[in-house]
């Protein structure tokens, strides 16, 4: 008899709690991430590890990168917003992780080199493109290998989660080139060392990628990016979806680092000419941040929390 | 749960379907091959670490050591990215590599937990019975064969259930080397369809199905094995 009554009380136990647990969980879905950010004072931010020059680990272990920069620069406009100071939260994510990380709200923005594609807009929503950028594939120096065609027989490589690799297997399945293997790898660091190794004969990844991988090199000259484009696509920060206020602000936070300029200082600092990975700006890139640009940022933002 | 919109269908649609398929395949192939390799150096070793003998029992407390120490993850990094660049360019090509060095990799790791637990089983096996067999004048080779052999067997079933177990769920770990087993193949569905609560609730009841019929035919062997009155209820 006592054994019965325990077990009920056990079957409430666990009942009441699914009940609060599940409450907690849908009141944390409701809350808006603004909100969120003001009332816990952090700004929590999903960064690679290994997307140079936008997100990775420098000499000394710390988050570096032109979206890190954006990242604290955001945190700042954030405080000026929140009237109290608003610290940045890094929160490690990888290809295949960042994009839980945003649905979950594990994160309250992802900032790295996330492509941007219709279906991942579905689950997500992504702010302004602030980056265009190819799918190139890098290859030993020594390989004799410069165009798309020598790839017949090779094997050849993407990371695990990213559309380059859908981009990879769609054209290999449309016959744009016939390799001996297609494999995946869990980071671009993985993949540039199975390069190096002699595992793969190239590696695909984003243009911009390629060239910090590059020269993370002890011998950059050893290896050429090249320049043949299976796919092309703008990068945006992620952001959870149905949550316009927020995405109102980084957009607008975006469009501020256009109007002063400060967005050219940090690209520069990281891709411009000089730098390690230096990406000289295109033409149509360099039109699509003028164009992109809408009046009356001034008097609508940052603003102060109502 | 907000937006989350479930559709179960795309675990049966082409091409999410052949990937689960094909991963489950790998996970089955991996963990059996894995338990092949773990039982046979395991038993070895546990023996050398029960050994009289003092070189025998340091060189199994070598291998011990050195195998359950490291995390798998790193055994498996070291054996896929470090060992064979060491046998040239034509070797680190071979297809299907990272199998191979999942099946190894975990192998000799899971080796080292069993050989713990056999050396155990041997040992537990009361001093009496040495003794008192040796007396009768039986050689230490039908005292083994007869005597503490199959005492042991008994006494390690259990433990080794949970190794046998355990090396399914650690076979998830080849995903990290490249090996599209049922976890990476989970991964990769939730990934190209953004229907991730499908894709880990398959992998979830693929673990929990080949689990229960692992301690099923265990709990068989158990029963058929069981010497009445040795211990516990038997």
């Amino acid at each position: 008899m006592a054994t019965l009554r325990r077990a009920w009380g056990i079957v409430a136990a666990v009942v009441l709690s699914l009940v609060v647990w599940s409450a907690a969980a849908f009141a944390q879905q409701a809350e808006p991430t603004l909100e969120r950010i003001y009332r816990t004072g952090v700004l929590r931010v999903g960064m690679r590890e290994a997307a140079p020059p936008f997100a990775f680990v420098d000499a000394s272990g710390n988050h570096a990168g032109f979206s890190v920069d954006m990242a604290y620069l955001l945190a700042e406009k954030l405080s000026e917003w929140a009237g109290k100071p608003i610290r940045v939260q890094e929160v490690t994510v990888t290809p295949a992780t960042r994009i839980p990380a945003v649905t979950s709200g594990i994160v309250d923005i992802e900032m790295g080199s996330t492509s941007m594609t219709a279906a991942r807009e579905l689950v997500i929503d992504f702010t302004l493109p602030f980056f265009v950028s190819e799918t190139q594939f890098i290859v030993r120096k020594d390989s004799g290998i410069r165009s798309l065609s020598d790839l017949n027989g090779k094997i050849v490589a993407s990371a695990e989660g990213t559309t380059n690799l859908q981009a990879l297997q769609r054209v290999v399945q449309e016959g744009w080139f016939n390799p001996a293997a297609v494999m995946t790898v869990e980071t671009h660091a993985m993949g540039f060392l199975s390069l190096q190794q002699g595992r793969i004969d190239a590696y695909f990844t984003d243009a911009s990628l390629l060239v910090g991988l590059r020269a993370s090199a002890a011998n950059p000259d050893d290896y050429v990016i090249i320049p043949e484009a299976i796919h092309l696509e703008p990068y945006g920060w992620m952001v959870p979806e149905n949550d316009s206020d927020w995405r109102d602000f980084v957009n607008h936070f975006f469009l501020w680092t256009l109007e002063t300029g400060v967005f050219y200082e940090i690209y520069d600092k990281w891709m411009g000419p000089g730098s390690e990975t230096e990406i000289p700006r295109s033409q149509a890139y360099e039109h699509y941040l003028q164009m992109v640009r809408w009046p009356g940022l001034d008097e609508a933002w940052p603003g102060r929390r109502q | 749960m907000g937006n989350y919109v479930f559709r179960w269908d795309v675990l049966w649609t082409s091409p999410y379907k052949d990937w689960l398929v094909s991963g489950i395949g790998k996970t089955l192939v991996i963990g059996a091959s894995a338990w092949i390799i773990a039982l046979g150096v395991g038993i070895v070793v546990g023996m050398c670490r029960a050994a009289a003998s003092r070189p025998l029992r340091a060189l199994g407390t070598v291998y011990v050591e050195v195998f359950r120490n490291i995390p798998l993850l790193v055994q498996l990094f070291v054996w896929y990215y470090v060992v064979p660049p060491l046998f040239g360019t034509a070797f680190i090509r071979m297809p299907n590599l990272n199998l191979y060095v999942a099946i190894v990799g975990l192998g000799l790791y899971t080796a080292s937990r069993v050989a713990e637990h056999i050396r155990s089983g041997l040992n537990g096996v009361g001093k009496g019975q040495y003794w008192a067999g040796l007396s009768t004048g039986l050689t230490h080779f039908q005292l083994y064969r007869y005597v503490i052999v199959p005492h042991s067997i008994r006494l390690v079933i259990p433990p080794l259930t949970t190794e046998f177990l355990t090396i399914f769920k650690n076979s998830s770990l080849a995903l990290t080397i490249g090996v599209l087993e049922t976890t990476g193949a989970a991964n990769r569905i939730s990934s190209s369809t953004f229907q991730g609560i499908e894709a880990l609730t398959a992998a979830m009841l693929t673990y929990l199905v080949i689990g229960l019929t692992v301690v099923g035919i265990m709990s068989l062997i158990e029963r058929r094995t069981r010497i009445p009155g040795l211990y516990g209820r038997g």
